[in-house]
């Protein structure tokens, strides 16, 4: 694979300070971070990804500074999350069916299984989250979660997949997006209050009213 | 059920507009072009986005071009000619189209989408023909979602499933496919779908009350009698968790595309324009609420 242009893969300008390289930096690695694309079948695109982001700050870092203080940033290790074992071989052989994403394979097991307890729902939740079935993954995460509350990993999935949607907010917000525009009445409103404080005023500022 | 992906117009840049509207008529013309002047009236924002996404990631560069058409005769407005996705686009939108006018037919046999149906026969025909694969498979899904709405499927995932896999399917143009693109496309269109399918399902949630017809969330949340707004209320939080979620993980998707072009409109539409939609279909945001915050 050819190596693609360092500025181009940031989004920066070419011959950009060192200031906006690891800003652009930052803001890349949030983006495509390990945690975002969690349960997501898209995730090992995301990885190359970030490598890519990796790869092309290193090179820009070394070339930037010539005083040589090129750390590279890019200590990602792998975010598995840690690995529990939930005591029965059978849930983590599904589980590792999940991590390599034989889908299908992992929920006939669980499908076939006798016994139903909280981490059978948690990973009948991430089985549900990969096949983009996200209510049914919610309702199952949830039910891990009250059957087994003192469970970190369970209670951590469910608390991602409501952080997810307020971070799809937070990105339209920035955009511009707002709920409490002001809509045509509260515009006039505003108009007909301006005018009457320019009246008390002496002026005016509609003047047909 | 079409028509819900729409730009959020005050965000966008103006040239954004006008290259957005350049696709539309792209579209609406190329329908015209290749399969006769009245089927024009199938056009929908759908397949115009459908457009704009899919010339992100191809190499081919477009032709903007100046012209009248029928429906604007005083004004001369860009045009994207000689396009194969804006091509494939309009093709999708008769498919598609004639598909929803069959299954409305099914549903309550009215004279304006029988003759509609008629109209659209012919370039049906000849479309299916020139596009057999995809066809047999949209009508594959479309026979699944008739058996869950037969057997009164009561969960929405599973109802929003076999749209969601048309869409996905429609979604992933082969020329336009290398690489890791598909799999990309293929979440994007499995999302886009489950969005609209579930977002036509709230819309009709009184039309279908009243008419005893199926609807995944008045099945899964057990409608009891109690007046439409307020059932609307109850299941509100629920179904706008599914729908945030969905257009999160087209977001997300999208960001993992190389973007060629375009990238201003497609974000615009992905992280506004079906934001605002949703919210707008749910009655997140009322005129009162607003009244009451100033």
């Amino acid at each position: 694979m050819k190596l693609k242009n360092p500025y181009e893969v940031l989004g920066i300008r070419e011959g950009a300070s060192e200031d906006e390289i690891k800003a652009a930096y930052r803001e890349l690695v949030k983006k495509y971070h390990p945690d975002q694309y969690q349960n997501n079948p898209l995730a090992k695109l995301a990885e190359e990804k970030l490598r890519e982001i990796n790869e092309a700050y290193d090179y820009l870092m070394k070339n930037a500074s010539a005083r040589g203080n090129a750390s590279s940033g890019s200590s990602r290790s792998g975010n598995r999350g840690s690995y529990r074992s939930d005591g029965s071989d059978f849930f983590s052989q599904v589980r590792s069916h999940i991590n390599s994403g034989n889908i299908k394979l992992a929920e006939d097991m669980l499908d076939s299984a006798g016994s139903r307890p909280a981490a059978w729902y948690y990973l009948k939740g991430l089985i549900f989250m990969r096949k983009g079935w996200y209510d049914e993954a919610y309702s199952h995460l949830q039910r891990a979660v009250n059957m087994d509350p003192s469970n970190y990993e369970y209670r951590s999935a469910l608390n991602r997949m409501n952080a997810s949607n307020n971070a799809y907010r937070a990105n339209s917000f920035n955009r511009g997006f707002s709920r409490k525009e002001p809509d045509l009445c509260t515009v006039c409103q505003w108009l007909w209050c301006a005018d009457c404080c320019c009246e008390c005023a002496g002026g005016d500022l509609i003047s047909c009213c | 059920m079409f028509g819900y992906i729409v730009p959020e117009k005050p965000e966008m840049k103006i040239k954004e507009y006008e290259l957005f509207r350049a696709y539309y008529c792209g579209v609406c013309r190329s329908i015209g072009r290749r399969h006769g002047q009245l089927k024009r009236l199938a056009l929908n924002y759908d397949s115009a986005f459908l457009a704009v996404l899919l010339s992100a990631i191809a190499e081919e560069r477009v032709d903007v071009q100046r012209k009248r058409c029928i429906a604007h005769p005083l004004q001369k407005r860009h045009i994207i000619c000689g396009s194969s996705i804006v091509d494939y686009a309009s093709d999708i939108n008769i498919i598609l189209a004639y598909y929803n006018l069959e299954d409305k037919q099914r549903d309550e046999a009215s004279v304006v989408s029988a003759s509609a149906l008629v109209m659209l026969k012919r370039a049906f025909c000849r479309l299916r023909k020139q596009y057999r694969d995809k066809c047999e498979f949209i009508e594959s899904q479309l026979n699944e979602l008739l058996r869950l709405e037969k057997e009164k499927c009561p969960s929405m995932d599973m109802a929003a499933e076999p749209f969601a896999r048309l869409m996905e399917e429609v979604t992933a143009y082969e020329p336009v496919c290398a690489g890791s693109r598909e799999e990309i496309l293929r979440w994007i269109g499995y999302n886009l779908g489950k969005w609209i399918y579930l977002m036509d399902a709230f819309d009709d949630i009184e039309k279908d009350i009243r008419n005893g017809n199926y609807n995944p969330l008045v099945c899964q949340f057990g409608y009891e009698n109690q007046s439409v707004s307020e059932f609307r209320q109850q299941i509100r939080d629920k179904v706008e968790f599914t729908l945030v979620y969905s257009l999160n993980e087209i977001s997300k998707a999208f960001e993992l595309l190389d973007i060629k072009a375009n990238k201003g409109i497609l974000e615009n539409i992905i992280y506004m324009g079906m934001l605002r939609k949703t919210e707008n279909t749910l009655g997140i945001r009322r005129c009162s609420e607003v009244e009451e915050s100033v």
